[in-house]
């Protein structure tokens, strides 16, 4: 039996994939329920999502959304914070409130048959929460404590200082959605339940629920254990995420003795719902968004200058960071921004090449269905698109519009989002020992602070 | 509830451990080696080898170009990796079921074929790589070397755990290209490894491809057995400590126990036991610890090594002006007061048991890591439906036990970071506290 090795396999028959459909039903309370039936495994999980993200926040009150989320803990007014936690594990469920600039997301998984029970508990939280006052100050120590270990991590204090260097002052994404310490100090009982009694609210929320379950039952399931939660603001928040230059800017962060140079070099993103984005995404892959990208064969695979290096978009409603990040021996942090800034520039200005395209539309399309494994995973996919509003075939359509992108749309696309002249510049590391990055020319103006 | 995966093996003339497990229910597959090599078999002064060389095999082999590997499997909408752990490494790719060939032909020509590709420049090249994967996951990280220090705590001289997976700067330095052909012609032999297919596909059509691919690479010797003794005590005949006063945030205790290893029938009581002190927000570290204000998180985690003996590793950080000594104590209480655990927390914790092992099904990547993970660690991919039933066949004598043996054991290994005291930090001048990378 002889077998042809020098040439990969030709494929089978591609199987069909199509993302799983759902159900839409208004609950009595307001909120839009999504259902998908996914039998595969006898598991479910419920996704309440929110519009009680840290984008809500005036600049001095930054922290308080993801405080309110974490201090569900304490429990409601029927259960001690222990006991909530007692009667949810008894039922083997697992709950976990997540709250991001856009939302706040209580995610919730269980085998499907304890769903009935998971429900009333998930639902309790946002209807009767109880904010102890010693609980709240508890879960506030500990974001603080949180605050204070991001600032000593060099990957993160380098993300902050992005945010701080991309977005204009005053700006909600110009801080860390953790928020600042002196702020959050302050914050108690009553900062907590005033932004829940506002926000945790039924108007403009989602409920998700993907797994091994019937539409109609969860309906009713849904509506007995939400009954009595109303009101809220709704889907209306102001415009954010102005940039704070148009022109080239840098930080060194100076953390004496430090063996690498965090790097992030970018500018303001655009919003999730931008409709060009299938062709920024794809664009953004030949660029540094897979393994095989132009950044990462360039920085890792060719010249070993690190483990690895990425280029993303943080899609939120407004526009998120454009960062490309990647962690180097200090030694190499020059030549390592003058090829970063290289692929950037040589992207904008030429474009991806037809075969990189070609390479990346079949990456993205073909992943797809790899992303949808878990019924967590489908249901945020769902949850996304409630959120930001996209289109009904946002999912349905994705796979044929990734296809669909020729390499002049994606350049297109990566033109009129990536603003060579306006990139700014990060670098958290010795600064004593990178003189020769800060000689480098085109960082624009350069100041040096401490880590 | 049993997960009642359906699993079929056989074994190839050359001794390649294959386990298909059909499920058609997504249209995709993946594909898991396991190697039977770890940094337990490492030689003393080539620690970190095992992971350098994880690295050279997705340079290319004898018909796939460097970048292929993850070129070819990006293309074909797949995700793939590898990694090094103390007693295996593990390759994986998961993609659209009509690529099934294309996973078994890269994953073949690296086995057979990978030493015609080798080169010195794809040698240094990676080593500077994984030179900056130490950094930035390891040196450059508050508590980055903390498992390392804890390995020296726990393991005496010569232990095949002692030395971590990443190695030393030193020993990456050292290694040289003949210490590739050597590893790979010891270790990388179809007989010293497993193969899982899991997804979409035909069982006997994915054993037919899976002969067509790998069955022609010949049988290696068998491989030799692991450096030095891996026989220690069980539990730790004495405490040791070490005290790290460093540029971190905050307190962090950790404690280190020796406990039987994963391939023991006696772990099964140790991760109930594990799941009572420390799963979920009504576990005992969590309700007595952090939600009383005393710890701001605590965790346990006993780890699946599995020769020898094993670590049961338990720890809390604490907040900014916590006492060291007082999170300790905490925490040592907890252990000693284990064995009086209730009816009530053991189902409690199988309870939570039971759903994640039902999650950890979900991703076909995990699922088929698992199938390897029992067929090499236990020769009984079967494992993988037996686990809950066999948690659950426990007595609560049998976890109480347990966590008086392993958990309220008298010795133990404590290693505390305390933070350097913040007016010397912000004092010290930049220049003259600089270090000098290479």
């Amino acid at each position: 039996m002889s077998v042809d090795r020098t040439a990969p396999p030709a494929p089978g028959l591609l199987r069909a994939f199509e993302f799983p459909p759902s159900t839409r039903a208004r609950l009595a309370s307001g909120v839009d329920l999504e259902v998908v039936h996914l039998p595969r495994l006898p598991l479910v999980t419920a996704l309440l999502v929110m519009r009680a993200g840290e984008d809500r926040l005036a600049p001095d009150r930054g922290g308080l959304a993801v405080l309110a989320g974490d201090a569900l803990e304490g429990g409601t007014e029927a259960l001690s914070g222990h006991a909530f936690a007692e009667a949810l594990e008894a039922i083997g469920a697992d709950l976990d409130v997540t709250t991001g600039w856009d939302a706040t997301t209580i995610a919730l998984s269980c085998l499907a048959d304890r769903l009935p029970r998971a429900l009333e508990l998930l639902a309790s939280l946002v209807r009767i929460p109880a904010f102890p006052e010693e609980e709240v100050a508890r879960v506030r120590d500990g974001q603080l404590a949180r605050i204070r270990q991001n600032e000593m991590d060099p990957a993160r204090l380098a993300e902050s200082w992005a945010a701080r260097t991309l977005y204009a002052a005053g700006e909600p994404y110009a801080r860390a959605a953790l928020g600042d310490a002196d702020e959050v100090a302050g914050f108690g009982r009553e900062a907590v339940a005033g932004f829940a009694a506002a926000f945790h609210r039924p108007a403009g929320a989602a409920l998700v629920v993907a797994g091994d379950v019937d539409p109609g039952e969860v309906a009713a399931l849904a509506d007995r254990a939400m009954e009595g939660w109303s009101g809220g603001a709704g889907v209306s928040a102001s415009p954010c995420g102005a940039a704070a230059a148009s022109e080239r800017r840098t930080v060194v962060v100076d953390r004496p003795g430090a063996v690498q140079s965090e790097i992030r070099i970018g500018h303001t993103g655009a919003p999730r719902a931008t409709p060009d984005r299938a062709e920024l995404v794809v664009g953004n892959a030949v660029l540094g968004g897979t393994f095989s990208s132009r950044l990462n064969l360039n920085l890792r695979e060719r010249n070993g200058f690190t483990y690895g290096v990425r280029a993303r978009w943080g899609w939120r409603r407004g526009p998120g960071p454009f960062l490309v990040g990647t962690a180097v021996d200090t030694g190499v942090t020059a030549a390592a921004i003058e090829e970063i800034v290289s692929e950037i520039e040589q992207i904008h200005s030429e474009g991806p090449r037809e075969e990189e395209i070609e390479q990346a539309r079949d990456y993205l399309a073909g992943v797809f269905p790899l992303r949808l494994e878990s019924t967590g995973q489908v249901a945020a996919h769902v949850a996304q698109q409630h959120l930001h509003g996209l289109p009904r075939d946002e999912w349905s359509g994705y796979r044929d519009r990734v296809r669909a992108v020729t390499a002049q749309a994606a350049h297109a696309a990566l033109r009129r989002w990536i603003r060579p002249e306006a990139l700014q510049f990060v670098v958290v590391g010795d600064a004593d020992h990178l003189a020769e990055a800060l000689a480098l020319r085109d960082l624009g103006s350069i100041e040096v602070v401490r880590g | 509830m049993s997960l009642g995966l359906e699993l079929h093996r056989r074994r190839l003339d050359n001794g390649l451990d294959v386990v298909v497990a059909p499920d058609v229910s997504t249209p995709i597959v993946a594909v898991n080696l396991w190697y039977g090599v770890g940094s337990r078999n490492e030689r003393p002064g080539r620690t970190g080898f095992a992971h350098l060389f994880e690295h050279m095999m997705f340079q290319g082999s004898k018909h796939v170009s460097k970048n292929g590997h993850f070129e070819f499997i990006e293309r074909a909408g797949g995700s793939l990796n590898g990694s090094t752990w103390f007693d295996r490494t593990n390759y994986f790719e998961t993609l659209p079921s009509n690529q099934l060939d294309l996973a078994l032909w890269l994953e073949a020509d690296r086995m057979g074929w990978l030493v015609d590709a080798i080169s010195r420049e794809k040698f240094d090249n990676q080593r500077d790589v994984v030179k900056n994967e130490k950094r930035e996951r390891y040196d450059n990280q508050p508590y980055g070397d903390w498992l390392e220090r804890m390995q020296r705590l726990v393991w005496p001289e010569g232990h095949p755990y002692r030395h971590t997976v990443i190695g030393s700067m030193d020993d990456l330095d050292a290694a040289d290209l003949d210490d590739v052909v050597d590893f790979f012609r010891t270790w990388y032999v179809p007989n010293n490894a497993v193969l899982t297919v899991a997804g979409d596909v035909e069982v006997d059509d994915a054993f037919r491809r899976v002969e067509r691919w790998f069955g022609p690479i010949p049988a290696g010797a068998d491989p030799p057995g692991i450096a030095g003794s891996a026989e220690v005590p069980v539990p730790m005949a004495e405490s040791r400590r070490e005290v790290v006063e460093e540029d971190v945030p905050l307190p962090r205790v950790f404690l280190g126990l020796r406990i039987p290893p994963f391939t023991d029938p006696a772990f099964d009581a140790v991760e109930v036991a594990a799941g009572v002190l420390g799963a979920g927000r009504a576990a005992r570290l969590h309700a007595r610890l952090v939600r009383t204000g005393v710890v701001r998180d605590a965790f346990v985690y006993p780890f699946p090594l599995a020769t020898g003996a094993s670590l049961l590793l338990v720890g809390a950080t604490g907040f900014e002006r916590s006492d060291p000594a007082r999170i300790e104590a905490a925490l040592v209480d907890e252990l000693e007061r284990l064995p009086d655990l209730t009816e009530a927390e053991v189902e409690r914790a199988l309870a939570l048991e039971e759903a994640r092992l039902a999650r950890e099904m979900e991703r076909l990547e995990t699922r088929a890591d698992r199938i390897s993970m029992y067929t090499q660690l236990f020769d009984r991919p079967e494992r993988i439906n037996e686990t809950l039933e066999r948690l659950r066949a426990l007595s609560i004598d049998e976890v109480r036990e347990a966590a008086r043996a392993w958990f309220a054991a008298p010795h133990r290994a404590t290693l505390t970071w305390v933070p350097r005291a913040p007016t010397e930090r912000t004092a010290t001048p930049a220049p003259a506290e600089s270090g000098a990378p290479a």
